[in-house]
């Protein structure tokens, strides 16, 4: 019995071996990606778009999912580097982990482009062949401010005496990058802009709908008519709090979910904002469900990272080279990594797009 | 691998027999990793392979050192992840670059013993309440365990603000990325370790009491052994355990947040399962705790190597994990 269980063991890692790592032994060139989370939408579309990049570009493609965990995302890299692999395009975990990954590449002359959570100033400092390909996701909070601003420009009515906006916000997972400095980016935009925000509850929702949901429900009881906004980290987390709004008639119109009366551009109370552009969310709101959206291009970054990384191993990269239609930034912004003049040149920035009213109908699949 | 095949080679077959069916967890940990080597010509076995691969596994050793002892006096620990990573960030504030602006202590520079010292500290200090709680709360260990791993980690937000505790003094990291020769200092910490915990649990009247409280709680109180202080003891051992843990695990990638080490308890539970430490309790020893991390560790890593996605990555390690508790079953119904 025990004999069998260990054979049966042993095939099964020979079987899943052979079926899934069959390597063939080509020269063609071979790039490492090392993704943070495949669970995460858009580094799910991340890591989809840099595998139909390999397979036209005849690259080798070796890619890793760390499952959020920067220990595991340091072994696969030493995977990597001892299999020869020297060329990646890396979302990694957290800004601080990234200098150490990008001194083991230097190690092996190697070089990498790193998305989604942006490398530090040192990181980039290691060597020339290290980038920033990404879309700082303060920039994603910047947005939501922006949007926010412009409602409350528009519906005038709908803000509390002295400009006051109360928020209900809905966060991701606590002390995620993404959480914390979306965050903290819409409300300083909106302090920026002369509001006073006054957040009348806030908790995470992990990211999730149904969490989101169950929030919303308890604090639609408990503050009925006390907010004017409800601003989440994530369209997941968004649509969450647009069904729970729905189910307790928090509406223009109880009678009929579909009519927006006051003309806001929801049929909701109050507008609800999220991240991602999901096809859900533009599904919502194509009926005026979900207020707005920020699209972080995951196409957009997958291919500034990805054409970066095939240059570099196909041996031609150059300082200003045109990654995805972008050129470096070449004058230092406000956010590292790009704020320092020593490696700007090494920074592609992508860009967010607010997804509003006006254009979500191009964003469709 | 070395010293299996000297044994092999000098048993007779009848030995070897007894020798393989004793050690199903060795013999798991050779089979696989013959498979491995054979799959990619050798090549998965080069030196910075295998420094790879120690390297990966030493954090994940300290927890399994722990919670193997736990699980012999017949306890569980769920709270280990987020008590490793409270651990990594209480220690990585005391190391961070006084001159780092969003530092939690900007501008003071600790000696190098400060973050070492408070994170075995605070290691030791949630062992202690694991123990207090399981021996005289009376709480069964699955949920007095369950509460500190969230208390765990409402402390460690509160703490850290959510924030990332980064930008570590060089020295601070040293310790955990150096290496003595080809060997990295965090393989040698793990042998020291396993060299106490062994000790501890063959050569001291604790370690027998712990296998005693494990086999049978009822015996060890009429035979006076002291349950509840052993009980005590074992968590505050653990503790410690993974107060060290905690601490390379923060220098290792210079970095701590609230997802550092989420997880490790049930990445350390399986270690020590597939090593051969029985649910049951009282049985179990500090050499199968380690190669069940090797276990757990070279199925990781080859898989990594071979590219097999991720997502059945975690699969298998399920199916292994079930695998060998059937067969530790199977073991301890004969008996």
């Amino acid at each position: 019995m025990k004999r069998m269980s260990i054979l049966a063991l042993a095939l099964v890692v020979l079987a899943a071996g052979s079926l899934i790592g069959c390597q063939s032994k080509s020269s063609k060139p071979v790039i490492g990606a090392l993704i943070r989370n495949l669970d995460e939408q858009f580094v799910a579309d991340y890591a989809a778009n840099v595998k139909v990049l390999a397979e036209k570009a005849g690259v080798e493609l070796k890619l890793l999912d760390s499952r959020s965990d920067q220990a595991t995302q340091l072994d696969q890299l030493n995977t990597l580097l001892s299999q020869g692999v020297k060329y990646f395009v890396i979302v990694p975990n957290q800004t601080e982990a990234t200098e150490q990954m990008a001194q083991a590449i230097a190690k092996k002359k190697g070089g990498a482009a790193f998305s989604n959570i942006q490398p530090s100033v040192a990181a980039l400092k290691v060597g020339k062949n290290f980038f920033l390909a990404s879309s700082p996701e303060s920039v994603a909070g910047q947005i939501q401010a922006q949007i926010i601003d412009d409602y409350f420009q528009k519906n005038p009515k709908k803000l509390g005496a002295n400009k006051t906006i109360n928020a209900l916000m809905l966060l991701g997972q606590l002390g995620h990058p993404a959480q914390k400095y979306r965050t903290d980016a819409v409300l300083q935009g909106l302090k920026d802009k002369g509001y006073t925000v006054n957040v009348v509850a806030q908790d995470t929702a992990n990211w999730k709908p149904d969490e989101a949901q169950q929030k919303m429900d308890a604090w639609i009881a408990a503050f009925k008519g006390k907010f004017n906004i409800v601003i989440t980290n994530n369209d997941g987390m968004a649509l969450g709090a647009v069904e729970s709004l729905l189910t307790a008639k928090y509406v223009d119109d109880p009678k009929d979910l579909t009519k927006d009366t006051d003309g806001d551009g929801t049929v909701l109370k109050v507008p609800v904002l999220g991240v991602d552009a999901t096809q859900v969310a533009l599904k919502s709101m194509s009926e005026n469900k979900l207020y707005a959206t920020v699209l972080q291009d995951s196409v957009g970054q997958s291919s500034t990272a990805f054409e970066l990384a095939l240059a570099m191993a196909q041996g031609k990269y150059k300082a200003g080279f045109e990654a995805w239609g972008l050129k470096p930034e070449t004058t230092p912004g406000d956010e590292a990594p790009a704020n320092d003049a020593a490696v700007i040149g090494q920074c592609y920035l992508v860009p967010f797009k607010a997804v509003t009213k006006d254009n979500y109908k191009e964003f469709v699949k | 691998m070395a010293a299996s095949s000297t044994v092999t080679a000098q048993a007779p077959a009848r030995g070897l027999r007894a020798f393989l069916s004793k050690n199903t967890n060795i013999v798991t940990f050779v089979v696989l990793a013959l498979a491995l080597g054979a799959l990619t010509g050798g090549r998965a076995f080069g030196l910075d392979s295998i420094q790879n691969l120690l390297i990966a596994e030493s954090v994940r050793a300290f927890a399994a050192l722990g919670v193997g002892m736990i699980i012999i006096t017949r306890g569980i620990d769920l709270s280990i992840g987020y008590v490793v990573c409270l651990v990594a960030s209480v220690s990585a504030s005391f190391a961070q670059t006084p001159d780092y602006a969003a530092a939690l202590y900007a501008g003071k520079d600790f000696v190098i013993l400060v973050p070492i010292a408070a994170g075995l500290m605070t290691g030791a200090l949630c062992g202690l309440v694991n123990g207090l709680l399981v021996a005289y709360g009376k709480l069964p260990a699955f949920i007095a365990t369950l509460g500190t791993l969230s208390i765990a980690r409402g402390l460690q937000l509160i703490y850290t603000k959510a924030a990332v505790v980064g930008s570590l003094k060089q020295p601070f990291k040293n310790i955990s990325q150096g290496s003595l020769g080809p060997v990295p200092y965090l393989a040698i910490y793990v042998a020291f370790a396993a060299f106490v915990v062994w000790v501890l649990l063959r050569h001291t009247r604790r370690g027998t009491n712990f296998y005693a409280i494990g086999g049978n709680p009822v015996a060890a109180r009429v035979s006076g052994i002291n349950v509840e202080r052993e009980l005590v003891m074992v968590y505050l051992y653990a503790g410690v355990l993974y107060g060290i843990a905690g601490v390379l695990q923060a220098g290792r990638l210079g970095l701590a947040n609230a997802l550092t080490a989420n997880g490790m308890e049930l990445d350390a539970i399986a270690a020590v399962t597939v090593g051969g430490v029985s649910q049951t309790g009282g049985v179990g020893t500090m050499g199968g705790m380690i190669v069940g991390v090797l276990t757990l560790g070279i199925i990781n890593y080859g898989m990594t190597y071979l590219g097999v996605d991720s997502y059945y990555q975690l699969l298998m390690k399920g199916v292994i994990i079930i695998v060998a508790v059937f067969m530790d079953m199977n073991k301890n119904a004969r008996r």
